[in-house]
């Protein structure tokens, strides 16, 4: 089933929440919003589920009109955040509840009630804890339970608010891989709000990127990473560097850094901004003619393929650069904390006068 | 929640300890004793013609019709209370729970005045009962309306931090669920507060059984119709019936202590089935 949001706005009080909200999302697809706390996702979940009003726009499945529908009837399946699973009621019997709230006319038979929840247990890899009660189950097997017994009624649309925010790294990881696995298996048109960009990139067809009550972008992850829409976008994904100088129309330079650039959008006085990607630079011993960026080394730590560095501005304002090396390029490099360096930047992101993304630049 | 209690290391401390045990035997227990030592002094025979007497007969139905009118009354109240002060935002909601506690602070005498002023046979609203052929004051409905007022506060009070520190997530589940309002509360809401709610009448019931103040400025004090055990108790002290003032008294005692049972047990249920600690819940 296909889900339309069309401007939406929510107030609570004298908060904005959501304003001006319009969101396409076809079919089958698993589409991740993503942003800081108070961005309004949350609110947008349960304004689509039908738990919340919103206080102007339409919510639209399949092209019908469910504004106004009731939640009951809205065929949608609710994880909660913390689960919210029904502490005095056993796993099956928290997973069969949906069923044996259906009117009695609808309600499967006793005996079909259980196939149903032992099926839905083997999807979920809990049957054999069927007969434990929540608070006997670890927090994964928490969330497991909370998408059975979601998925119970064969809801046409999956919500999931923060499905995996209270769970360690590894479970975390583990369980996303999993949900991925299970929605190529049943492909429920699901959404799924998360304040972890490396959550919304892993799992998402589609990653819906919110910043106070708004929504700077929607596309695909790739796009959103190598275009993104908005200098929030660019700065929400992952770890940047502000490198703040002046630009002559030839060169930026901050005290005694410079690098060799050319671009337009610099501010009439030609104050001008440059983000860097820490995964978009080399480090070498010595400067070119296009980049001159001295550091000292700081500290390093090394995790998985990749070497982070922290690096200290030599001669020039601004704060501590991070830059991410492969292993290989940091065991060439055989510098000790506290060597001179050079930051080569390969590519640059330039902020306009106004605040928003220039073009990306490369120092030549 | 860490374990802050230590063991006592110095003599003054265990002597803290013993000081606080003296205290509690000499002002608490040694009283309620007595009771029972004075009941018996006469023999058991004597208990035996005094619990039978109409009088007392009489008295111990009446403790337990208004009980029982009094109990499902502030049920249902406490948990509509509870369940508007939690569920809802809305303005006044502060105002509602402060409200609740009134009878906590007000001197029951002073409850049982004001349903004179307001109820009894001088006022407007006596008077068109009366009317109509019931009387409230110095009969039944003024004793089960005071004592209704003076015990409203406990099943509320005992439900509001509870369902506040639930919160309705496991409501919001069931909806989304397919149940319906009335289903969300009585297959979800009512299991997760059963044990504070059966907490909740049991203290009623135990105020409802020992109100004294309220109950005696609207009772009227008329033998064998409107004495509560708690007026018994006074009323035959007065006559010099001391054997029998202690029955009714021991009787009452014998209700707190099966009271203060039912109440330890029920504690220690609703630790075992909510103090659970959830794994990794935040």
């Amino acid at each position: 089933m296909s889900i339309r949001v069309e401007q939406i706005h929510k107030r609570f009080g004298d908060f904005t929440a959501l304003s001006d909200i319009n969101l396409d999302v076809q079919e089958g697809q698993l589409v991740g919003l993503l942003g800081p706390s108070g961005s309004g996702k949350t609110t947008l979940l349960r304004i689509i589920a039908g738990l919340e009003k919103a206080d102007q726009g339409r919510v639209l499945f399949h092209g019908k009109d469910v504004t106004n529908l009731d939640v009951r009837k809205r065929r949608v399946g609710f994880v909660f955040q913390q689960y919210a699973l029904f502490r005095h009621l056993t796993v099956a019997d928290n997973v069969a509840f949906g069923l044996r709230m259906l009117p009695r006319n609808e309600r499967p038979s006793r005996r079909d009630i259980r196939q149903q929840v032992t099926q839905l247990l083997e999807l979920v890899q809990l049957d054999h804890l069927a007969g434990r009660y929540p608070a006997q189950l670890s927090g994964g097997q928490k969330q497991r339970v909370a998408l059975a017994r979601a998925l119970a009624l064969k809801p046409e649309v999956l919500l999931l608010d923060e499905p995996f925010g209270a769970l360690d790294a590894k479970v975390r990881k583990e369980l996303r891989r999993w949900l991925r696995r299970l929605h190529e298996r049943i492909p429920v048109t699901s959404l799924f709000v998360t304040h972890d960009q490396e959550e919304a990139m892993e799992v998402s067809d589609q990653v819906v990127v919110m910043s106070q009550g708004r929504v700077e972008q929607m596309a695909n992850p790739l796009t959103v990473y190598e275009q993104p829409a908005s200098r929030f976008v660019f700065d929400f994904l992952g770890h940047i560097n502000a490198l703040k100088g002046l630009y002559d129309g030839q060169s930026w330079q901050s005290g005694d850094a410079h690098l060799r650039l050319t671009t337009e959008g610099a501010c009439p006085n030609g104050e001008l901004t440059l983000y860097l990607r820490p995964h978009e630079a080399d480090l070498r011993r010595e400067p070119s003619d296009s980049a001159h960026l001295p550091v000292t080394l700081g500290t390093r730590s090394v995790f998985g393929g990749t070497v982070t560095l922290e690096l200290e501005p030599q001669g020039w304002a601004g704060d501590v650069l991070e830059v991410e090396l492969s292993r290989d390029a940091w065991e060439h490099l055989n510098a000790q904390p506290g060597d001179r360096l050079f930051v080569h930047p390969r590519q640059l992101q330039t902020v306009t006068c106004n605040g928003n993304l220039g073009p990306r630049v490369t120092p030549a | 929640m860490a374990d802050i209690h230590q063991r006592p290391r110095h003599w003054h401390q265990w002597l803290l300890i013993l000081a606080a045990f003296a205290a509690v035997i000499m002002l608490l227990v040694l009283p309620l004793l007595l009771i029972f030592f004075e009941a018996f002094d006469q023999g058991w025979a004597m208990v035996q013609q005094n619990l039978t007497s109409p009088d007392m007969i009489g008295a111990i139905k009446l403790t337990l019709v208004v009980a029982a009118i009094t109990v499902p009354v502030n049920l249902a109240f406490g948990i509509l209370l509870a369940w508007c002060v939690t569920r809802y935002e809305f303005r006044g909601r502060k105002l509602l729970s402060t409200l609740i506690d009134i009878p906590f602070a007000m001197s029951p005498v002073v409850a049982g005045l004001c349903y004179l002023v307001v109820y009894g046979a001088q006022s407007a609203v006596g008077n068109w009962f009366s009317g109509i052929g019931i009387q409230l004051m110095f009969a039944l409905p003024g004793m089960v309306m005071v004592t209704v007022f003076v015990t409203c506060p406990y099943v509320a009070r005992v439900l509001i931090p509870l369902m506040e520190s639930q919160g309705q997530h496991e409501e919001e589940a069931a909806i989304t669920l397919g149940a319906s309002g009335w289903q969300a509360f009585w297959y979800v809401t009512l299991p997760k507060i059963r044990w504070a709610l059966l907490y909740g009448v049991v203290l009623t019931n135990a105020r409802a059984v020992g109100e004294f103040g309220a109950v005696s400025v609207v009772s009227g004090l008329i033998r064998g119709e409107t004495l509560t055990l708690p007026l018994l108790v006074q009323m035959w002290n007065h006559d010099y019936n001391t054997v029998g003032a202690f029955t009714a008294a021991a009787l009452l005692a014998a209700m707190a202590l099966v009271t203060l049972l039912l109440k330890t047990v029920l504690e220690w249920s609703t630790e075992l089935k909510n103090g659970q600690p959830e794994q990794d819940s935040p």
